[in-house]
């Protein structure tokens, strides 16, 4: 477990509203500093500049999908030891099963509860070593 | 045996037939027509003209007795000779009772051996009869009647050749019965001429057995090949019976081959399926009317050509690898997918069924490709596929931002509102969970029905999944006012090998199912209990129960009691069925019961698990 509380979150995601509300969620229900991320080919910079606690991956997003995203960050030292959390709408056994592999802290689905997001990244958050 | 025969006759007259060959062979199917004759019948025909000669031989016996006795009486012996004629006529009389009865006889076939030997038998005491008079009389007599004597004696003998010639040991018999005691009175008679003559007696004896014997042949060789032609004949008539037999089998065979081929023919003009013949080779042979019509071509502008002029390009290489395999293995083959161009340039995708006809020497004669348009059909499993993943990406992505900004709003976290709108907002946040729910269980019955469902079964504590259960649906309860209790707190640990998250969806479904349809204020109780090798969990409550006509589709998909209950309750009708299949492929089964004092026990059961 961290030995700091989660605050500062990375939120790398295409649909705007989304972004709203999740960034919503965060400041208001989790009082967190976010910074979102719309296009994906500009996270690692963002990311890098904002430094982040954690990050939250988008699954699909066109030109640069989570996955592709995630693998290209391992391979920054400065982002490839950050917790990478992903969201996704849909996502078969085994590609959970591969993420796992390459090392993500833990998967969302969509639909989430806005009211209860800050809440499960904190216990995310508390599970890492 | 026949075709035996015949094969011998064949061999004869085709291979190299040399004279002597020929003859061989000939003499060969003498002896074979023989060996056919039965020998029971033969002896049986042999002993029957021994019979019919019987009454010469008993009328000869008769009247040459009664010479002998008319030309001895007044002589010094006349009691003796009297004595002699009266056992005369007891053998005569004594052979025509034998000769009736073998005449009245039912079976002279089978006991011919037994008359054969009583044959023998009057035969004998014939022939000794003779005999006596002769070893009895002869010395006493003048020289004119033992002249007499002796002519009559040669006479009697030779006239049991012809009588006895169907069996010369029986002349034998009657000829010794004469000869002997006549050959011993001659040789002790003390003169030269008769001592002479009684030595010729033996010769002539000889001489005339001898004849009897090769009579006996000539007969017996007769009667075989009369009896052998009758069996021929007889086998002939039985073979030219079965011979029309099978013609009018076969003639009937045909007239089913010609059936069953019009039939066909039928069937293939007039099959919905394209339906072609191919030569081993890949050329259309024939086609029928729904291949004209589905590829757009006429039959004569395909038949005689190769048949990939139905198949794109690209694929011919493939076509080919598998032409190769179908011919090489000479097996059916179905389900063959295949992209086939329309005269037009369109493309169809058809699933053929191709079968070669194989010959009795192994070859390839044809083969037969049955196709079927699938165009539609795959295009529509494709667009269900394609549904399927609109249904859960794009419409769980804008729900996530509906029922998102609803519940930021409705959570109070974005500052007060109007009483009003948060009850408007209320109702669009819990109806967005709804478009969810539907969303959810759609996709999970499609899962379902795909096989596509993958379960973690892991061993879980039945108490602790009750315990789950209650705590995640509570908010649901108290929205209908009613309270989830379980029955009894301190139920011993129970255990099932369960997919846990799986369950708990069985589990929600039916407690919200529950709160939806018990009165307010009401206790839905859930219990849990050993049934067996099972532990059944059920949920109880105090609702207006199963409607009748409802009670055999409740597990059914999109059913609700009626249409009203979907609006007042929500839900998308498709919990149960659902809860149903999860049970069934966890190795459970689930049912309901009406509840004593009204109401509705909702139950499932899931093999128990031992540790």
């Amino acid at each position: 477990m961290p030995d700091r509380p989660l605050n500062r979150i990375c939120y790398v995601e295409d649909d705007e509203d989304i972004q709203r509300i999740v960034r919503m969620s965060l400041e208001r229900v989790g009082k967190m500093t976010v910074a979102v991320v719309g296009d994906p080919t500009q996270a690692i910079e963002t990311i890098t500049e904002f430094r982040p606690d954690l990050v939250m991956l988008d699954w699909m997003m066109p030109v640069l999908d989570g996955p592709t995203l995630f693998r290209q960050m391992k391979l920054r030292p400065e982002t490839s030891a950050l917790p990478v959390v992903f969201i996704t709408a849909r996502a078969s056994q085994r590609d959970l099963d591969e993420l796992k592999t390459l090392g993500a802290a833990a998967t969302i689905s969509k639909p989430f509860s806005p009211k209860d997001l800050p809440d499960q990244l904190r216990a995310i958050w508390a599970a890492l070593p | 045996m026949a075709q035996a025969l015949l094969r011998r006759m064949d061999h004869s007259t085709t291979a190299n037939g040399t004279s002597r060959r020929l003859e061989v062979s000939t003499k060969a199917v003498e002896a074979e027509i023989r060996d056919r004759a039965d020998p029971g019948q033969v002896l049986a025909d042999r002993v029957a003209q021994l019979y019919r000669q019987m009454p010469i031989a008993i009328a000869a016996t008769f009247i040459a007795g009664g010479i002998a006795t008319f030309e001895l009486q007044g002589r010094w012996l006349q009691e003796l000779v009297l004595l002699w004629w009266a056992i005369v006529v007891l053998f005569s009389a004594a052979a025509s009772l034998l000769l009736y009865a073998y005449y009245r006889s039912p079976d002279k076939f089978s006991s011919a051996p037994q008359w054969l030997r009583w044959l023998g038998i009057a035969a004998l005491s014939n022939g000794a009869s003779w005999g006596l008079a002769g070893g009895v009389f002869f010395r006493s007599l003048s020289d004119e009647q033992q002249v007499f004597l002796a002519f009559l004696f040669a006479g009697m003998a030779s006239v049991g050749i012809p009588v006895y010639a169907a069996s010369w040991p029986i002349f034998a018999l009657y000829a010794a019965g004469i000869l002997l005691p006549f050959f011993y009175v001659l040789l002790t008679f003390g003169n030269r001429l008769f001592v002479e003559i009684a030595l010729l007696v033996p010769l002539f004896y000889v001489i005339n057995v001898a004849i009897a014997y090769q009579l006996t042949q000539v007969f017996h060789s007769g009667y075989r090949l009369r009896r052998a032609y009758g069996k021929l004949t007889e086998d002939h008539r039985a073979l030219n019976r079965r011979l029309e037999k099978q013609l009018v089998e076969l003639d009937e065979a045909r007239r089913q081959v010609e059936l069953s081929g019009r039939k066909l023919a039928l069937f293939a003009e007039r099959a919905p399926i394209a339906v072609l013949e191919l030569q081993a080779d890949g050329t259309v042979a024939e086609v029928n009317h729904a291949a004209e019509m589905l590829f757009g071509y006429a039959a004569s502008e395909l038949v005689g050509g190769p048949v990939k002029k139905l198949v794109r390009p690209e694929f011919h290489a493939e076509f080919d690898r598998t032409w190769h395999e179908l011919l090489a293995s000479r097996e059916s083959m179905a389900g063959l997918k295949i992209r086939n161009p329309r005269r037009d340039g369109i493309d169809l995708i058809c699933e053929w069924t191709v079968t070669p006809l194989v010959n009795i020497q192994h070859e390839v004669i044809a083969v037969i490709a049955q196709g079927r348009d699938i165009t539609a059909q795959q295009e529509a499993e494709r667009m269900k596929k394609e549904f399927t993943s609109t249904l859960s990406h794009e419409l769980r992505t804008p729900l996530t931002s509906i029922i998102g900004s609803l519940q930021l709003i409705n959570s109070g976290v974005m500052g007060e509102v109007d009483k009003e709108v948060g009850e408007l907002t209320m109702v669009a946040e819990r109806n967005g969970q709804r478009l969810l729910d539907l969303i959810n269980d759609i996709l999970d019955v499609e899962k379902i029905e795909s096989g596509k469902l993958t379960f973690v079964p892991e061993p879980t504590s039945v108490n602790d999944l009750v315990r789950e259960a209650m705590v995640l649906n509570k908010a649901f309860g108290e929205r209908f006012k009613v309270r989830f209790e379980a029955r009894a707190d301190n139920e011993p640990e129970r255990q099932v090998r369960v997919d846990r998250k799986r369950l708990l969806q069985v589990m929600t479904n039916l407690l919200s199912n529950a709160a939806k349809f018990s009165p307010e204020g009401s206790v839905v109780e859930i219990s849990t209990e050993d049934a067996g090798p099972n532990v059944r969990i059920a949920v109880h409550d105090r609702g207006t129960g199963i409607p009748d006509a409802f009670r055999t589709r409740i597990f059914g998909r999109f059913t609700q009691a009626d249409s009203t209950a979907t609006r007042q309750k929500g839900g998308s009708g498709l919990g149960l069925a659902i809860c149903k299949r999860l049970v069934e492929l966890m190795g459970g089964q689930i049912g309901f019961q009406d509840r004593p004092g009204g109401g509705t026990s909702f139950w499932f059961e899931l093999p128990r698990h031992s540790a």
